[in-house]
C-alpha cells in the first residue's frame, strides 16, 4: 500500500514537472542574422533564439556590448559560423565565461580561398551556396539535439521540412541562372561575399577597381572602372554602396552597363524589407541579378 | 607618348570631355567676376558667399536629394539673400563687406554641413564640398554653360558702370544714379557663378576658380582687359590640367584643377612681368626717360 | 540776374550738429565764386550739399536750370582707388558719361574732346599711364581733364590747388577763368587769399555761418577775416536745439 501511493506520488511529481520542462525554452544564441534565421526554423517552439548582430549588421566587424555578454553567460548553445566570420567570438565566449555548447555551423563545408581585403585566408559567406545551407542546417539540428536530447524527434522533423524547402530553393536558383544567357553571367559588385554563389551556380563576380566607399573617386578610378567595364563586356554594376548616382549613371552610360538593384549577402533585412528570411534573401539576389543581366 | 598622355584621356571617355567643357565654361565665367572682385578688395567676400550658399542647397538636398534644381535654387537663394545684404550693409552704413559679415558665413557653413549630414553620407558631404566634376549629367553642364554666357553678357551691360565704380565711386555717384544697382547686380553674378562652379567644384573649391586665376592675371597684366583675358586662359588652362593630374596620378579631379591653378600662381608670383618677384629683385637697366 | 543756385536758410551739419548754419543767398548764372574760411568753416559740407551728396538737416538749396547730376564736381579727398589697371586716357573719358552712358560709343568726335582735354591741363603723351604712376599734380590735372569733358554749366571745386606746384596752379586758374568766360558758374573753396583776390570777383566768406558774402574786395577786409577766426571750430556737445 505504501509502495503504490510513493509511487503514485513519483508519478504525480513527474506529470507536474515535465510541462514545466516543457514549457522552458532552450536559450540558444546565433552570432548573426542568417544563422539565427535556420536556428529558427530548425528550433521552432522549443528554442529561444538570440541573435547578436541584427538585421542589415556587419558581423565582420561587430562590436559585442555587455547584454551580449549576458546572454552568452544565460545560453545552452552558441552557435557560430566559423571560417574567421566572428574573430570577436572567442574573447566574448571567454570573458562572458559562458558554458554554452559551441557549435560552427560551417564545419564539413568546403572552404574557399578569400579574394577579400579582411585578411582571411578562407572565405567565410559559405551560406551564399544553397548546398552549403543544408550542411548548416544539418550541423544545426546535430548541434540542438546534443543540447536538447529530448527535443530530438522535433528537431529532426524542422530540420527535415527545412531542407526540403532548401531544395526547392535551389532549384528555383539554378533556373534563374539557366534563363540568363551564359555570356552575360558576370557582374561588377563591391560585395566580396558572392565567391560560393559564383563557384555553385557558375556566375562570375568580379571587384571594381579603384571606386571605393570611402574617398572621392578620381578620373583615374573612374577611367580604369570604364575600362574594366568595357574589356570584360560586364552587362552589370552592382554598386549601390557608392552614393552619387550621378556617378554611376556616368559610368552606366558611357560603358551601356545596366546599373543593378539591391544585394543582401552578409545580413537579412529587417521585417519590412526584401530579405528578412535566408529564403528570401538569396530570391531577393538571384531577382535583381536576372532583371540586371536580361538581354 | 605626350598624346597618351594629354589628349587621349579626353578622345576616350565621355565623362573626361564633359568635365573638361565644364571647367572651361566655368573658367569663362568665373574669370572677369574673380578680377573684379579682386580688383573691389572683395576676395574675402567671394569666399564668405561661397560658403553661404551651403546651406541653401543643403535644404535643397534635404527637400529633394542631389536633384540639379533644387540645389541650385536653394543655393541661389541663399547666395542672393546674403549677398543683398552685403549689398546693403556696406552702401548703407559705415561697415566694410568683410567686418561682421565673417562670423555669419562661418555660422553657414557649420549649418549647412549639418544639415547635409542630417540626410546624407559622408560622400554626400565630399562632394558637397568637393564637387563632382566627373558626374556633370546633360542638365549641370548646362547650367553651367548658361551662367557663363549669362555672365558676359551681363558684364558686358554693365561694364563702364562697374569700372567707374570700383575706381571712383564717388565719380559715379555725382553723375549717375546706377552706383547700388551696378553693385547689386554684380553680387548676384557672382552668386551665379558660384552656384554653378559648386556642382563641380564644391563649395570650398568653387570660389577658387575664381580667385586663383584672377591673381594669375595680376602679375602679367596692367590693364584690365588683358587681366580678365590672362585669368580665363588660367583658368582654362587650369582646368585642363586638373583633369589629366587626375587622370594620370589618381588624385581628385576637384582639388587638382585648384592645385594646378595654384601652381601657374606661383609661377606667375616668381615670373610675372607685372609686379612678379624676378622682375622686382632683378629689374634691369634703368631707361634713357 | 538767373539764379543757377538758391540757399534757403539752408543748414546742413552730421550728427545733428550744424556744419553750415542758416545759410541764406543765391549764387548767379555764370558767376564765379570764392568760397573761403577757417578750418571746419563748413566748406566742404557745403559743396556736398550743393552737389546732392549730403541731405540738409533744416532749409533747402534749389538748383534751376542744371539738374543735380549735371554738375561737374571736385572733391577736396577724392575715393580714387590708384591700384586699380586704368590708365589716364580711359580715366579722363569717364568724363564723357552722361553723354555716351552704358553703350554709347567713342566716336571721332569724342576721342578729339579727349585730348584736347588732355592737352589743355598739360598731359599730352600720358595717355596710356597707370593712374597709380601720377604725381599729386599729375592727377590732379587729370581730374580737371575730365571735369572738362562734363562739359557742365556748373562746376564745384573743393581746395582744387591743394598740394600742387604754382606753375600747374596757375595754368588750371587759366582754366577756370576760361570757364567762366564761357558763361559757366564756377564754385572753388580755396585757402589761399592772394589767389582769391586775384582771381575771384565774388566771395563767400564762411565761418559755419554767412560772414560776408559779395564783390572780394568787399569781403575780404581785416575785420571780416578776424570775424572769421573767432568762430568756434568743434561741435558743442552740450548744445539744444536750435530755435531759429
Amino acid at each position: 500500500m505504501r509502495k503504490n501511493l510513493i509511487a503514485a506520488m513519483l508519478a504525480f511529481i513527474c506529470v507536474l514537472s515535465s510541462p514545466a520542462l516543457a514549457q522552458e525554452k532552450i536559450r540558444a544564441i546565433a552570432t548573426f542574422s542568417i544563422l539565427g534565421d535556420f536556428v529558427k526554423n530548425v528550433g521552432g517552439d522549443r528554442v529561444a533564439v538570440t541573435t547578436l548582430v541584427g538585421p542589415n549588421g556587419d558581423a565582420h566587424v561587430y562590436a559585442p556590448t555587455p547584454a551580449d555578454a549576458r546572454a552568452l553567460a544565460d545560453a545552452k548553445v552558441v552557435f557560430v559560423n566559423g571560417l574567421g566570420l566572428e574573430g570577436w567570438m572567442t574573447r566574448l565566449v571567454k570573458s562572458s565565461g559562458s558554458k554554452a555548447l559551441s557549435i560552427v555551423a560551417s564545419s564539413s563545408v568546403k572552404p574557399r580561398r578569400s579574394a577579400d581585403e579582411h585578411g582571411h585566408d578562407a572565405d567565410p559567406h559559405a551560406w551564399q551556396s544553397v548546398a552549403n545551407a543544408k550542411i548548416y542546417v544539418a550541423n544545426i539540428r546535430d548541434g540542438l539535439i546534443a543540447a536538447d536530447p529530448a527535443g530530438k524527434a522535433v528537431y529532426e522533423a524542422n530540420a527535415a521540412s527545412y531542407l526540403g524547402k532548401l531544395d526547392a530553393l535551389e532549384a528555383e536558383v539554378r533556373e534563374a541562372i539557366a534563363k540568363i544567357p551564359a555570356d552575360r553571367r558576370r557582374i561588377i559588385t563591391t560585395h566580396d561575399a558572392f565567391g560560393y554563389f559564383g563557384a555553385a551556380y557558375g556566375m562570375e563576380f568580379i571587384a571594381p577597381q579603384g571606386v571605393s566607399t570611402e574617398s572621392e573617386a578620381s578620373a583615374k578610378d573612374v577611367a580604369r572602372i570604364i575600362n574594366q567595364i568595357r574589356k570584360q563586356k560586364i552587362p552589370a554594376v552592382f554598386l549601390e554602396n557608392i552614393s552619387d548616382e550621378r556617378l554611376i549613371q556616368r559610368i552606366a552610360v558611357e560603358t551601356g552597363a545596366r546599373i543593378g538593384g539591391k544585394l543582401f549577402s552578409d545580413a537579412l533585412s529587417d521585417e519590412k524589407g526584401p530579405a528578412p528570411t535566408y529564403i528570401d534573401m538569396m530570391r531577393n539576389n538571384i531577382r535583381e541579378f536576372s532583371i540586371a543581366l536580361q538581354s | 607618348m605626350l598624346y597618351e598622355t594629354l589628349i587621349a584621356p579626353f578622345v576616350e571617355f565621355e565623362f573626361m570631355r564633359r568635365a573638361l567643357v565644364g571647367v572651361c565654361a566655368l573658367a569663362v565665367g568665373a574669370g572677369p567676376i574673380g578680377v573684379f572682385l579682386m580688383l573691389r578688395r572683395m576676395s574675402l567676400v567671394g569666399d564668405a558667399m561661397a560658403h553661404a550658399i551651403l546651406p541653401g542647397a543643403a535644404i535643397g538636398f534635404l527637400v529633394s536629394g542631389l536633384s540639379l534644381v533644387a540645389m541650385s535654387t536653394g543655393g541661389m537663394i541663399a547666395g542672393f539673400v546674403i549677398a543683398l545684404l552685403a549689398g546693403l550693409v556696406a552702401r548703407t552704413t559705415e561697415l566694410k563687406e568683410d567686418a561682421s559679415l565673417a562670423v555669419f558665413f562661418l555660422i553657414s557653413l557649420a549649418i549647412g554641413v549639418t544639415i547635409v549630414s542630417l540626410r546624407g553620407t559622408n560622400i554626400d558631404l565630399l562632394h558637397f564640398l568637393f564637387g563632382s566634376v566627373l558626374a556633370l549629367d546633360d542638365h549641370t553642364l548646362l547650367l553651367m554653360a548658361a551662367s557663363a554666357v549669362l555672365t558676359l553678357f551681363v558684364l558686358a551691360l554693365i561694364y563702364r558702370p562697374l569700372v567707374i565704380e570700383c575706381v571712383d565711386p564717388g565719380y559715379l555717384r555725382s553723375v549717375s544714379r546706377l552706383g547700388t544697382p551696378v553693385h547689386l547686380i554684380f553680387l548676384a553674378l557672382v552668386v551665379i557663378n558660384l552656384v554653378s562652379g559648386f556642382q563641380a567644384l564644391g563649395t570650398l573649391l568653387a570660389v577658387g576658380i575664381m580667385m586663383v586665376p584672377a591673381a594669375i592675371g595680376r602679375f602679367w597684366a596692367r590693364d584690365i582687359t588683358p587681366m580678365i583675358a590672362i585669368a580665363v586662359a588660367g583658368g582654362m588652362i587650369s582646368g585642363y590640367a586638373g583633369l589629366v593630374l587626375s587622370y594620370q596620378t589618381g588624385i581628385p579631379s576637384g582639388p587638382a584643377v585648384i592645385l594646378f591653378a595654384g601652381i601657374l600662381y606661383a609661377l606667375s608670383l616668381a615670373f610675372g612681368t607685372a609686379g612678379g618677384l624676378l622682375r622686382k629683385l632683378f629689374p634691369g637697366r634703368h631707361l634713357e626717360a | 540776374m538767373t539764379a543757377q543756385l538758391r540757399f534757403n536758410n539752408v543748414t546742413l551739419g552730421y550728427d545733428r550738429h550744424p556744419a553750415v548754419h542758416h545759410l541764406d543767398g543765391a549764387v548767379a548764372s555764370g558767376a564765379l565764386i570764392a568760397v573761403v574760411g577757417p578750418n571746419g568753416a563748413g566748406k566742404s559740407t557745403l559743396f556736398k550739399g550743393v552737389v546732392g551728396a549730403l541731405k540738409p538737416l533744416a532749409g533747402s538749396i534749389g538748383l534751376s536750370g542744371v539738374d543735380s547730376r549735371e554738375i561737374a564736381y571736385l572733391p577736396q579727398v577724392a575715393e580714387i582707388d590708384r591700384t586699380f589697371p586704368i590708365n589716364v586716357y580711359d580715366m579722363v573719358a569717364m568724363g564723357l558719361w552722361r553723354q555716351c552712358g552704358l553703350f554709347g560709343g567713342i566716336g571721332r568726335g569724342q576721342r578729339q574732346a579727349i585730348e584736347r582735354a588732355l592737352e589743355t591741363v598739360g598731359l599730352t603723351g600720358f595717355e596710356s599711364r597707370a593712374i597709380g604712376t601720377l604725381s599729386g599734380g599729375q592727377l590732379q590735372r587729370m581730374l580737371f581733364a575730365r571735369l572738362l569733358l562734363q562739359d557742365a554749366r556748373l562746376i564745384v571745386l573743393d581746395e582744387p590747388f591743394n598740394a600742387i606746384d604754382t606753375k600747374t596752379c596757375s595754368d588750371l586758374l587759366d582754366l577756370i577763368r576760361h570757364w567762366h568766360g564761357e558763361q559757366r558758374t564756377v564754385l572753388a573753396a580755396l585757402h589761399d587769399i592772394e589767389i582769391v583776390k586775384a582771381h575771384f570777383p565774388e566771395t563767400l566768406l564762411l565761418a559755419r555761418e554767412k560772414v560776408a558774402w559779395g564783390d572780394t574786395g568787399k569781403v575780404l577786409t581785416p575785420e571780416n577775416l578776424a570775424k572769421a577766426r573767432r568762430m568756434c571750430e568743434a561741435f558743442d556737445e552740450e548744445a539744444t536745439a536750435c530755435a531759429a
